[in-house]
């Protein structure tokens, strides 16, 4: 009700809402008659200039929303009812041509896959010069040279030489700068993103978003920012917005939002960010004693197709995990973080270098004893969907272990499968389901409960927060914490998502290019990180607190350039050419891993001789 | 012990009710007829599909011929040709009835044959990719490449046309097809999630093969078959219509159709017509059906 | 780029093509039929077949034939190497300069049919594809499972009757042209060219004539997958995502229509490749029943008579043309889909 009254005051005061939905619904058939309603009676108003974020699960109809407020619904879907008042015109009571009008000129948008929105046969050139040719009446030489200053506009400084290049041929960050291009060609009013950075990197992210906040704000477009990430939320929206259930529950400024979250939903979004926001490091501190794990100068190389040169994936990497302690590795895509989770296990053969596991050698065990090892190793995928076969139960997979490793009668399986469960928190009355039709959250617990299935010492954690949502998200993390406590397993966590690394992790390593750059306890990496690349990681990640905002504090971005090839690496510091603390000696000799006064390790020597400023991050 | 969260909640209402396929019910039934006359058509004619009479090119009695014809049949006489009789003599009703026993064993068989092949060899080059694979479907593209009218005409007539014989060079032609398609769909799903985390829990690669990446991917070779049957179908008739198939007097549509060829010109179009109603209608039921499974496969 | 593509496929199809000489060569070799028998009868005395066996080259062992037959004894006989396919067992001709008379014939027909049915095919399938599910659509959806599953020579004897027997409207199914006409001189072998080029219009179209039945027979079967697939693809490219951004971006609808078109046109080529090289030998039936005198008919001939070089040389030259025909669709495909890098 409250909301409701929200947008009709907006209306009546008279300070007109660019956009007003009211009362919107979006159904889909179902075979056997009947309709499911991902969006139903949403309402929402947002004001000239403002940036209002749309938080909900995935699949929580914010897509569809989105496209329904351009009067767009995918097959089979269909705008049931609703208005869509937009500059005081409804929409959906305008005729289709109107419409396409009003597409593109006043609304624009950008969508979650870039790539696939972009038309693969034509140039981008071609296509900003379309979307602008289809409202503004221009010559070529015209339109050619819009489309060059959309792309400077949106942060790419060599526009001539893009201009012809095609989607497949771009990277996820470029394609989504053409989307932004192609959606402001003609300075709409109002920009709709639909999860503009899902998969982008954590840096990638971070200069994305200050570069579409610039450019909103040089044409004065309002933005309605959908997302499922606090950070981003935080950092630059004015207004929240929480859907759930098709509808709008809560509608705050961001601020109060995150102080004081009223409706049931949006605070058990808001859980793990409450009740942990201080706090680094997991709770439960390890043990002592000889380590669990021991790698040393692991190297991994991967060939390159039709030519003698190779990939370094891992370069001479080496770290140790103690019984009872979570190792993270974090680092963005091509720092080889997810190797190494895969040599631990020998899914990848490593190249060089040594691995031991309490104790023994595992790169000399036969095939016939790794795999009686791999009881004790295990490891949890990123994807819950894929990582289980589709046409077993769940009974099934969780007794696949069982009977790989022990020679236990059906009846004790029944009661393990049983047992871990409850261990992972889930009813097990789902036993006999097929992993179809269970949520995201459910199904990483069920991969996790695989994992515990004999009893491992250490299990590899490869990125498993990352497609859950938020409060999916929170229950993982509690749990792995409260089976490390229980069982006294090592994790080793991998992932791109610093808030989970600072909640579940004791120690992290940073990963760039292959080789580890800095490691040490979670509280003094992310408290006072001293090398470049990790300072520059941990400004990019966006913290969920509204009061140090990054749009209202912005920060020289810490690394110029593009990360160079894995394949032609430089001779000395990988980092030297984007680091603006690089001189002669950093690029004349490889770097190595140095102690640091208070125990961590650095690959930098200028940071050992403490040339390079620390921030002190400030406290959230 | 623990609760379940709000996290584990399953997602989405209950799986939707599936509408009933028209299209898929008219393929069913088509093809369990098609069936079912293969299983007792040899006994629905009156006469022996394998015999001539002494009635040579009868036109089919007209209606109103035709109550005469019944009594005189129930009264004790001869029975009607109710499809008239072709330029041997042979009645033509009861070799149509006939016929589809002949051709459904063989498509069957045929595609029966093809599709174990196919799958097999299609998972292990997918699966384990080496020198012995790579050769395998070199060898198999090259098996591919022949025209496949032609090389049917000469497997069957080199080695004797016999049913069995038509089994082999049919199987010849289709099993590089379901090589192909299941190597394709193993490809694709031996990068999935679950067959890592298999490997991660001590499989060998053999159990990964047969007992996760196997049940996986059969749907496409599965699907294609009704297609495939109907084309055998379509095949064997077309074999035996040049002279390259079915011996005489085996009762096959083919044949049949030949039978009828040169006096359709002339106007007597019986012979020829009622077995290619025949199997148009049949090949129709087998491609309906294989879309409609295809359709729901998709959903 | 280009051209070390076009060597590269050009290099793996003359590979494939050595593989099925020398397949085709040992499979019909291995077979139980006689075809010395065939030739001479089955009362001949032992000398007669020794001879005949000894004519054939077929008492040798069979490395010797197949060196033989490549061309690596020359002084024995030509082969492969030399550009010779041999000379048939049936006729003493060259089967070269046979399959050079027979096979236009075949040529003409398949691609006169399928010009035909992507003139009428492709807008079938697209009106199918833009209104899914109307009644349109599931019309054009049958009829394409429907003809694909169609007899061809049974539709081929349908239609002389109907057209011919009942309607008089095409000439009887008795070849290429009418038994009282004079053909052109062979310039290019094809009988329409030849017979344009020396301006025998009346010529020229009575072979129309007498090919437009075969033409609408084969036009009718291969109009089934031919529309399913259009309407399939371009189903596919109006529900892509990038056509739903373009409509989010406002282009006009006949801009979008016409990328979704391009982008169902490409993977299509495929598809049509395999047709043609498959008519290539399907088209037999077709032939015998219109008498035209194909390759299709010269090749049936040849298996009932155990013609074994007229055999291998079909076969060689069907597969070559068909590897041609793939390249060329691949390379237009190339040309149209900047994914595919060549």
């Amino acid at each position: 009700m409250k909301l409701e009254r929200a947008a009709i005051d907006a209306i009546s005061i008279g300070a007109r809402p660019l956009l007003a939905v009211e009362e919107l619904t979006v159904g889909y058939p179902v075979d056997g008659g009947g309709m499911i309603r991902p969006v139903d009676g949403l309402s929402l108003a947002v004001r000239r200039g403002e940036i209002v974020g749309l938080v909900g699960d995935a699949g929580s109809g914010k897509s569809t929303a989105a496209l329904a407020m351009l009067g767009l619904a995918r097959r089979p879907g269909r705008i049931l009812s609703g208005r869509v008042h937009f500059a005081g015109r409804d929409l959906l009571e305008m005729s289709a041509d109107e419409l396409r009008n009003i597409r593109g000129r006043e609304i624009g948008i950008i969508v979650q896959n870039p790539r696939s929105a972009l038309n693969p046969m034509l140039r981008i050139g071609r296509q900003i010069g379309l979307a602008y040719r289809a409202h503004n009446r221009a010559t070529d030489e015209e339109t050619r040279q819009r489309a060059l200053e959309m792309l400077r506009m949106v942060g790419i400084n060599d526009p001539e030489r893009r201009v012809e290049a095609y989607a497949h041929e771009l990277s996820g960050g470029m394609a989504q700068r053409a989307l932004i291009a192609i959606a402001l060609s003609s300075r709409p009013k109002l920009l709709i993103a639909d999860e503009p950075t899902s998969g982008l990197d954590v840096t990638i992210q971070a200069q994305f978003l200050d570069e579409m906040w610039q450019t909103v704000q040089a044409t004065g477009s309002a933005v309605l920012l959908v997302t499922q990430e606090l950070g981003i939320v935080a950092n630059y929206c004015d207004r929240v917005l929480v859907l759930h259930d098709g509808r709008v529950v809560e509608d705050a400024l961001v601020e109060q939002f995150f102080e004081a979250p009223q409706h049931a939903y949006s605070q058990a979004v808001l859980r793990l960010h409450r009740e942990r926001r201080l706090t680094f490091g997991a709770t439960f501190p390890p043990r002592n004693g000889t380590p669990m794990v021991e790698v040393r100068g692991l190297i991994k190389t991967f060939p390159v197709r039709n030519s003698a040169k190779v990939v370094q994936a891992v370069d001479r990497v080496t770290l140790t995990i103690r019984p009872g302690e979570t190792l993270g590795l974090v680092g963005e895509s091509g720092s080889g973080k997810t190797t190494v989770g895969r040599c631990l296990l020998r899914l990848l053969q490593p190249d060089g270098g040594a691995i031991s596991f309490e104790g023994a050698d595992i790169l000399a065990f036969g095939d016939a004893d790794m795999r009686r090892q791999r009881a004790k190793l295990q490891i949890v995928l990123q994807d819950p969907f894929d990582s289980l076969n589709p046409r077993w139960t769940i009974r099934k997979i969780l007794t696949e272990p069982l009977n790989l490793h022990t020679r236990q009668s059906r009846a004790d399986k029944a009661r393990r499968a049983a047992e871990l469960m409850q261990l992972v928190g889930l009813d097990p009355a789902l036993l006999e389901r097929r992993p179809r039709g269970l949520g995201a959250g459910a199904l990483q617990r069920v991969n996790i409960a695989r994992a515990l299935a004999c009893n491992p010492s250490f299990i590899v954690l490869d990125e498993p927060t990352s497609v859950l949502s938020p409060q999916a998200r929170a229950g993982l993390i509690e749990l792995l914490g409260r089976l490390q406590k229980e069982l006294g397993i090592s994790y080793l966590f991998i992932s791109h998502d610093l808030t989970s690394v600072q909640y579940v992790c004791h120690r992290v390593a940073v990963m760039y290019l292959g080789q580890i750059v800095e490691e040490g306890s979670v509280e003094e990496i992310f408290r006072r990180p001293r090398h470049p690349y990790s300072q520059a990681l941990l400004s990019a990640h966006l913290f969920p607190d509204p009061s140090h905002r990054r749009v209202d504090n912005p920060v020289a971005p810490a690394l110029q350039g593009e990360i160079p090839s894995p394949i032609d690496l430089p001779v000395g510091c990988y980092l030297a050419s984007r680091c603006p603390y690089a001189n002669a000696a950093c690029r004349a000799a490889p770097q190595r891993l140095e102690p640091c006064a208070d125990g961590r390790v650095v690959r930098c020597h200028r940071v050992v001789a403490g040339e390079i400023p620390v921030p002190e991050r400030i406290e959230e | 012990m623990a609760t379940v969260d709000v996290d584990t909640e399953t997602a989405s209402a209950a799986r939707p009710r599936r509408r009933v396929d028209a299209l898929f019910v008219l393929g069913l039934a088509i093809v369990v007829v098609v069936a079912i006359l293969a299983v007792i058509g040899p006994w629905i004619g009156a006469y022996d599909p394998t015999l001539t009479t002494p009635d040579v090119s009868a036109p089919p009695p007209s209606l109103t011929e035709l109550p005469g014809l019944m009594s005189t049949w129930l009264a004790g006489g001869p029975a009607p040709h109710f499809l008239g009789t072709d330029t041997s003599g042979f009645d033509i009703f009861s070799r149509l009835m006939a016929a589809p026993r002949t051709d459904l064993v063989i498509a069957l068989s045929a595609n029966g044959l093809s599709l174990v092949f196919g799958l097999l060899l299609g998972l292990l080059a997918g699966y384990f990719r080496n020198f012995v694979t790579e050769l395998l479907m070199r060898v198999s593209d090259v098996l591919q490449s022949f025209p496949v009218f032609i090389s049917a005409m000469v497997l069957v007539a080199l080695a004797g046309r016999s049913t069995a014989n038509i089994v082999i060079a049919l199987a010849f032609v289709y099993t590089p097809i379901y090589i192909r398609l299941t190597r394709a769909e193993v490809l694709n799903q031996k990068n999935r999630g679950f067959i890592e985390a298999a490997r991660a829990l001590g499989n060998r690669e053999l159990t990964i093969a047969l007992r996760h990446v196997l049940p996986n991917s059969l749907a496409p070779a599965l699907i294609q078959s009704s297609v495939t049957i109907g084309f055998a179908i379509l095949l064997t008739a077309g074999l035996s219509f040049v002279g390259a198939g079915v011996r005489p007097p085996t009762p096959e549509w083919g044949l049949m159709i030949a039978s009828g060829a040169n006096e359709i010109i002339l106007g007597e179009w019986w012979s020829s017509v009622f077995p290619g109603i025949a199997i148009s209608i049949t090949v129709f039921g087998f491609a309906v059906l294989g879309d409609a499974l295809e359709r729901r496969n998709e959903a | 780029m280009l051209v070390r593509y076009i060597a590269k496929r050009l290099g793996l199809g003359i590979l494939q093509l050595i593989g099925l000489v020398i397949g085709v060569f040992f499979i019909i070799r291995l077979l139980p039929a006689d075809p010395v028998a065939r030739l001479v009868g089955m009362n001949a005395s032992p000398q007669a077949y020794a001879q005949a066996a000894h004519q054939l080259g077929l008492d040798r062992p069979l490395l010797t034939q197949l060196a033989i037959y490549l061309g690596f004894e020359p002084s024995v006989q030509p082969g492969l190497l030399q550009g010779s396919l041999g000379a048939s067992w049936v006729t003493d001709s060259l089967v070269m300069s046979e399959i050079a008379q027979y096979l236009p014939v075949t040529i003409t027909l398949v691609t006169l049919s399928f010009l035909l049915v992507l003139i009428v095919a492709v807008p079938i399938g697209m009106l199918g594809a833009l209104n899914p599910g109307g009644r349109t659509d599931k019309g054009v959806f049958i009829y394409s499972l429907f003809a694909g599953s169609q007899p061809e020579f049974w539709w081929g004897l349908l239609f002389v009757y109907i057209f011919f027997f009942r309607l008089g409207i095409a000439p009887a199914p008795l070849g290429s042209l009418s038994p009282m006409t004079d053909p052109p001189a062979p310039i290019t072998g094809f009988l329409l060219i030849d017979s344009l080029l020396e301006g025998q219009w009346s010529v020229f179209v009575e072979a129309l004539d007498h090919l437009m039945l075969p033409v609408v027979t084969l036009a009718f079967v291969l109009s089934g997958p031919i529309i399913k697939m259009v309407r399939q693809n371009m189903l596919r490219a109006l529900r892509s995502d990038f056509v739903l951004y373009a409509d989010c971006v406002g282009l006009p609808r006949d801009i979008i229509a016409r990328y979704a078109l391009r982008a169902a046109m490409a993977p299509s080529m495929t598809l049509i490749g395999i047709l043609y090289g498959f008519m290539l030998g399907g088209a037999v039936l077709v032939e015998n029943v219109f008498s035209l005198g194909g390759i299709g008919q010269y090749a049936v001939r040849a298996v009932l008579a155990f013609d074994y070089p007229v055999i291998q040389g079909v076969v060689l030259v069907i597969t070559a043309i068909s590897l041609l025909v793939y390249l060329a669709l691949d390379l237009f495909h190339a040309a149209i889909d900047p994914r595919i890098i060549v």
